[in-house]
């Protein structure tokens, strides 16, 4: 396989909630293609589906309708396990608010995707923390450090088994301008090493991506050198 | 870093919520434990204390008798009336079915005598066979010699010995009507709280001699090869052999206050069980509240890779751990408990039963792994797509 190859195929991806009587369609039919090693990052005002793209491309969700393939394989077709295997493998997640846990030092929590892929470390936690420069904080726990240095650590998370896909959504949302440009250095010195998707209302952030994917109610923009398409996306009820 | 060794962190990091749901499998598993231990030491209690009978199986002339029990120990029996077994028939005992399981008989002449103007009981014995039956008495002196040179050797009770004065080597005089008997003192047997503690022993012809009784006995004294004989088969056989006497299995007493003993085992046995039950729900509702308060911890780990099999292992691991710990400390506090109440309650003091500490302890892992199913079962609802969403 060419390292230039389509390793997210989001097609024709329809997505509805069931909300008391009614329905709540999110995503209306998207279509999305990400090249590996692409750095992209997704915009949009609040509830306008963001989140829910990413779970479906973290396979923490199957669409209602479409399909989303991942390096190939059309996540609905897998089993509860095979999605399990194929996530710890294939994707890292980043999250808004850190999300570590907080009785384990900063390394067991980099530890922890290892532990239960039922890999050993043989360096990776190391070379991780290294990567995201925090091999002095090993020890720490996450209340011992501060929010850039969680998210770093997070991030370190999200690497330690070499996936293919890293998925942040509002990584900078929580922390002060400077260290955000800092997460998204760290994040650009990723991408090309893995695909690296990014929930973001900062457009300046955005701007040091490949791309810019925009979901706007009714209303799709698109930005970058990439040609993509997304034919519609917007939030409707229908009763 | 493993799984298990995760879960230990987390379960620490929760002292309170982790001391509650441990206090419950504690409590469940002392009592248990102090239940087990005090009865099983009153049981022992009791066995040891049929032991001490000496016989087991006691064969009398069917006549009222005045037994003398004390407490579950029986120190044997007084007989009012005349009726006496010859002592030519005492071998066709023997011809019992079982008699293969006949170890002792030992046959006995009770009655009372003079000794420097006040009565005393006296108890004629075959010499070899009733040293057999009480090995544990202590005597200062010797037993009763079996040879019939010299003066009669008798044995003192020391609540006779004792205000008379009498030791080994003293000479003392007895006499029933108008026989006398000159003895001297063996030995003196040392206090067994029992009623030998009054009596004068001596050979069994010297008593039928004294008393006048010649070739008669009160009672022979049996004592069964095994422990598992059937002595109550057995007393029929003899009853069967000797017409118009009665064998009676001294079991049958120390079985009744085991009725008593096992009646309120069961009882104190059915609340530890309900305590246990008690504590499983202790430990449910704990890890449930747990779970809730994980909900978005546990999320996060199927985010990154945790599998279902792996939150349930996670689960039922804290849950082995908490019965474990909560095992442990039960067993010792019950040990300690039935050690300061057992006395009080059975008049024994127990033993550590160690043999019991595993199955204790296993049921309290399962107990803890019992109470895991349903806040498993909430965790496995848990959808790390909502909980991912609502940051
Ligand atoms: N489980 C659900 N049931 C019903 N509606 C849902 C559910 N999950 C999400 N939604 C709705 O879907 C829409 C999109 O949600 P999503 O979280 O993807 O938005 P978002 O673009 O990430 O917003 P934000 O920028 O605020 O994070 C919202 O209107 C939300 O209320
Ligand atoms: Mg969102």
């Amino acid at each position: 396989m060419s390292d230039n190859y389509d390793v997210i195929q989001v097609t024709n991806v329809t997505k509805s909630y069931s909300l008391g009587s009614g329905e709540v369609e999110v995503l209306h039919g998207i279509d999305l293609t990400v090249r590996n090693g692409e750095f992209v990052s997704i915009m949009g005002p609040s509830g306008s589906g963001k989140t829910t793209l990413m779970n479906l491309i973290g396979m923490l969700d199957s669409p209602t309708r479409g399909s989303v393939r991942i390096n190939g394989a059309n996540i609905s077709g897998l089993s509860q396990k095979e999605l399990v295997k194929l996530r710890r493998k294939e994707v890292g997640f980043i999250f808004q608010q850190f999300h570590l846990i907080p009785s384990l030092t900063a390394y067991e929590n980099v530890a922890l995707p290892l532990v239960f892929a039922g890999e050993k470390n043989d360096g990776a936690v190391e070379s991780a923390m290294e990567r995201v420069g925090l091999s002095y904080r090993m020890d720490h726990k996450p209340s011992e450090l501060s929010g850039g240095e969680q998210q770093r650590v997070a991030i370190a998370r999200a690497v330690v088994m070499r996936p293919k896909i890293l998925l942040a959504d509002e990584p900078t949302g929580a922390l002060d301008a400077a260290t955000g440009a800092r997460i998204i250095s760290l994040l650009k010195s990723l991408a090309g090493e893995m695909t690296v998707i990014m929930v973001t209302h900062n457009r300046e952030l955005a701007g040091h991506s490949d791309r810019i994917i925009e979901l706007q109610d009714g209303d799709v923009r698109e930005q970058g050198e990439q040609q993509i398409r997304i034919n519609e996306s917007k939030m409707g009820v229908i009763v | 870093m493993h799984l298990h060794s995760f879960v230990l962190k987390d379960v620490f990091r929760r002292k309170t919520k982790l001391v509650v749901a441990v206090l419950g499998v504690a409590v469940a598993a002392a009592a248990i434990v102090a239940v087990v231990t005090t009865f099983s030491a009153a049981t022992e209690g009791f066995h040891e204390a049929s032991n001490k009978f000496g016989a087991n199986i006691i064969v009398r002339p069917e006549v009222e008798s005045i037994p003398l029990v004390d407490g579950y120990t029986s120190m044997g029996s007084l007989y009012a009336g005349n009726n006496y077994i010859e002592e030519s028939d005492i071998p066709k005992i023997y011809n019992i079915k079982d008699n293969a399981s006949l170890s002792i008989v030992a046959p006995r002449l009770y009655g009372v005598a003079e000794l420097d103007g006040s009565s005393i009981v006296v108890m004629g014995v075959d010499p070899e066979q009733e040293k057999q039956l009480k090995p544990w008495w202590n005597i200062r002196g010797q037993w009763l010699s079996s040879e019939d040179t010299g003066p009669v050797e008798v044995l003192v009770g020391s609540d006779i010995a004792g205000p008379l004065g009498l030791g080994k080597g003293s000479m003392i005089a007895l006499s029933k009507d108008d026989q006398s008997l000159e003895a001297k003192i063996a030995g003196v047997i040392e206090s067994t709280g029992g009623n030998e503690d009054a009596y004068i022993i001596m050979p069994l012809a010297a008593s039928q001699y004294l008393l006048s009784q010649e070739g008669k006995v009160s009672s022979l004294e049996v004592r069964a090869l095994c422990n598992a004989c059937p002595v109550e088969d057995m007393s029929q056989q003899i009853e069967g052999a000797f017409p118009g006497l009665e064998a009676r299995a001294m079991s049958q007493i120390v079985q009744n206050e085991m009725m008593v003993v096992d009646h309120t085992k069961s009882s104190a046995m059915a609340v530890s069980i309900i305590t246990l039950l008690v504590s499983t729900l202790t430990v449910a509702s704990t890890m449930l509240a747990s779970v809730n308060e994980k909900i978005k911890e546990i999320g996060i780990m199927r985010a990154i890779g945790a599998s279902d099999m792996q939150i349930v292992s996670m689960l039922f691991l804290e849950g082995g751990i908490i019965g474990l710990v909560g095992g442990s400390i039960g067993f010792l506090v019950g040990t300690l408990a039935s050690y300061a109440a057992a006395p009080m309650l059975v008049s024994v003091t127990p033993d550590p039963m160690w043999d019991v500490l595993i199955p204790v302890v296993a049921i309290c892992m399962l107990t803890g792994m019992i109470a895991s199913l349903a806040p498993a079962r909430r965790a496995l609802g848990i959808d790390p797509a909502e909980v991912l969403r609502s940051v």
